[in-house]
């Protein structure tokens, strides 16, 4: 029988194909890759594989339990319906960057130590930016350097933590953490990846300049990986639980002030990311459960989302919901899956989010904080204000001048397919419940009270859209963030080192030049240093005299004059080794 | 059409809050739980406060859209 292969290598070996490929046979192929990867994970045992010993830690590749299973599950069944929706893109780089990104993804998720998850974090920093260069504009490849600025940034801090943890304990293994500095610099790595506030400010910034299809595959993995690493390393920490709660409302907040379609998205992942993040940080079983059931949705639903954006910046060239409008009945496709991904996202009775969403919620309360289960109820109302927004401006807002066609083929199948994938959950919830990673745990997501308070929270929510509609509508306009400061200090930053900074090296820089030349006068006769000058200041003299007097010499300073012997450097050189010999034998 | 979706939906909105007092939140932890139709509130104040809240945000925060530039 063949032994299973970390899913990884699957993908980053299978990257390196796709250039050889053409026409038909590369869509076949790309398709293929996911697939074998799916039943890769299917067969790989519980336990460590893939061990190997190096500088005295266990490198682990393949650390299989329930957790990594669920969350490997999701991923590569979104990157097969991510793959079929860019299908029709002929630009190789992209795929063999989206295939890399998938791959290092994968490797964080089964990585069983902290070395190897670092190779695939950074990995996966650096393949993802590709997604977003690939667009080709100006305001890409700048987001795209913010982007890996800050990754880089992050993984320094993880790096830092990794190197303290392993010195301190004299492992790598990749266990539950506490608060001391390792663990701190750690959680503030992680944290980065999964959009904490206020280092979150690369997620809205980068993944609306994004290619169309490459959004799709960035909106899925980063804070996924994000979440896993939490789930495993940092479950039952308050602090988590609680920024949980602020990312919910922050992101809310911000979306609702949107007018580019994707960025309202963007910020959206913050939000429902947050949801992940508080039922980690909750900690009881229900808590994780809750975190991992939303991590799984959340992909389906927002990567949908991101396709069908995706699918009408392509087809309209528009991509700020002030310009769009009127598009249900050219795009009804789309639209239909669009407000499947939104009905969603928003937790409505009979879609996935409704499920996990109430889990999270749930746990919060049974564990007594009341805070943040209010902070979850209020972004949930936030969330169903900002999609009734983008659904009706974009598909539903009168627009006379609109006109466009539906997407291409393979991008309406994976819209499809993705939505499907939505409602099945949301109806039949057990399929997900039965891959969570604790089995003990009975939640009953279609109570009464559950379905009838959620249809009055959006009932009511409607109505205020209604009232309010004109307070939210999309304007031309930035909404400043964090990043205002972080750009003001990279700014800063740069005047310091054009500036002072400058100044103080050329500055530092003659002074040194004039230094040496001095040092490489002098030690042409280190012995003479007194004489020379002395020569020079008589021949200075002598001239200047002769020069009165009108006498004109050929006279001047001749070094060979002034050199000892050869055997003073002798003498001396031997004496410095008996000095080091008689050091080294002494001490 | 546009005007009878509008008044069906002001309806439901209507109905709703009274179909609430005939549910009982299965498990009651918090003292709004034990509030029937409570939800109502929270849908409405939470919009109410969430639209407040981009207004402030947006007073001090949005700005011309080449502010970057």
């Amino acid at each position: 029988m063949i032994k299973a292969v970390p899913p990884a290598l699957i993908f980053i070996l299978g990257a390196m194909l796709i250039p050889l490929l053409k026409g038909k046979l590369k869509q076949v192929y790309l398709l293929l890759v996911p697939t074998v990867a799916f039943l890769d994970i299917i067969h790989l045992n519980p336990g460590t594989s893939w061990v190997y010993h190096f500088l005295g830690y266990d490198l682990i590749f393949c650390k299989v339990d329930r957790l990594s299973l669920v969350v490997a599950y999701i991923f590569v069944i979104i990157g097969f319906l991510a793959i079929l929706y860019c299908l029709h893109v002929k630009e190789d780089g992209q795929h063999v960057a989206a295939f890399l990104y998938m791959g290092s993804s994968l490797g964080v998720v089964f990585a069983g130590d902290y070395f190897s998850l670092f190779v695939f974090w950074e990995i996966m920093a650096v393949s993802s930016v590709f997604l977003v260069w690939y667009q080709k504009e100006k305001s890409a490849l700048d987001a795209g350097f913010r982007y890996l600025i800050m990754h880089i940034i992050g993984g320094c801090c993880l790096l830092a933590g990794i190197i303290i943890y392993a010195v301190n304990t004299g492992s790598i293994a990749l266990t539950h953490m506490g608060t001391n500095l390792a663990d701190t610099l750690i959680l503030i790595g992680f944290g980065l990846n999964t959009a904490f506030i206020p280092i979150h400010t690369w997620l809205p910034d980068a993944y609306p300049e994004g290619t169309v299809t490459g959004s799709v595959f960035m909106s899925v993995y980063t804070t996924k990986t994000g979440v896993y690493v939490l789930a495993r390393c940092f479950s039952g920490m308050p602090f988590v639980a609680y920024m949980g709660g602020i990312m919910t409302v922050y992101g809310v907040l911000f979306a609702l002030l949107q007018n580019d379609a994707r960025r309202l998205l963007s910020y959206h992942i913050v939000s429902q990311v947050g949801y992940m993040v508080a039922g980690i940080g909750v900690g009881t079983e229900l808590g994780v459960n809750g975190g991992i059931a939303h991590v799984f949705n959340h992909i389906l639903y927002k990567a949908l989302l991101f396709m069908c954006m995706g699918s009408v910046i392509y087809m309209t060239g528009k991509r700020k919901l002030i310009d769009l409008g009127g598009l249900a009945k050219y795009m009804p496709v789309t639209c239909m899956a669009c407000i499947i991904a939104s009905l969603s996202i928003a937790g409505a009775p009979g879609f996935n989010g409704y499920v996990s969403k109430g889990m999270v919620i749930t746990s919060a309360a049974e564990k007594g904080m009341p805070i943040l289960e209010l902070m979850m109820v209020l972004a949930a109302v936030g969330t169903f204000l900002s999609f009734v927004k983008l659904c009706y401006f974009t598909f539903f807002a009168p627009n006379e001048e609109m006109r466009a066609k539906e997407a291409p083929l393979n991008m309406q199948l994976a819209m499809l397919l993705t939505a499907s994938l939505c409602v099945f959950i949301g109806v039949y919830p057990k399929v997900l419940f039965h891959v969570l990673p604790y089995t003990t745990v009975h939640y009953h997501p279609y109570t009464p009270s559950h379905i009838m308070g959620t249809i009055q929270l959006f009932m009511l929510a409607g109505l205020a859209f209604l009232l309010a509609k004109d307070m939210i509508a999309p304007h031309r306009a930035t909404v400043l963030d964090f990043d205002y400061f972080y750009r003001m200090g990279g700014r800063g930053l740069v005047w310091v080192c054009i500036v002072p900074l400058s100044n103080f090296r050329s500055k530092s820089q003659v002074f040194s030049s004039r230094t040496v030349d001095l040092i490489v006068r002098l030690t042409k006769n280190p012995i003479m240093l007194l004489e020379i000058p002395a020569a020079y200041a008589y021949l200075r003299i002598t001239q200047g005299l002769r020069y009165v007097s009108g006498y004109s010499s050929s006279e001047t300073y001749n070094e060979n004059l002034y050199r000892r012997p050869i055997g003073v450097g002798v003498l001396i050189a031997i004496i410095l080794f008996f000095a080091y010999v008689l050091i080294h034998f002494i001490f | 059409m546009e005007k009878g979706l509008k008044r069906l939906f002001l309806l439901l909105v209507v109905l709703c809050i009274p179909a609430g007092f005939f549910i009982k939140h299965e498990h009651a932890i918090f003292l709004w739980h034990k509030i029937p139709s409570i939800e109502t509130v929270f849908g409405f104040v939470g919009a109410f406060l969430l639209i407040l809240g981009t207004r402030i945000l947006a007073s001090f925060a949005q700005k011309k859209e080449d502010f970057y530039d």
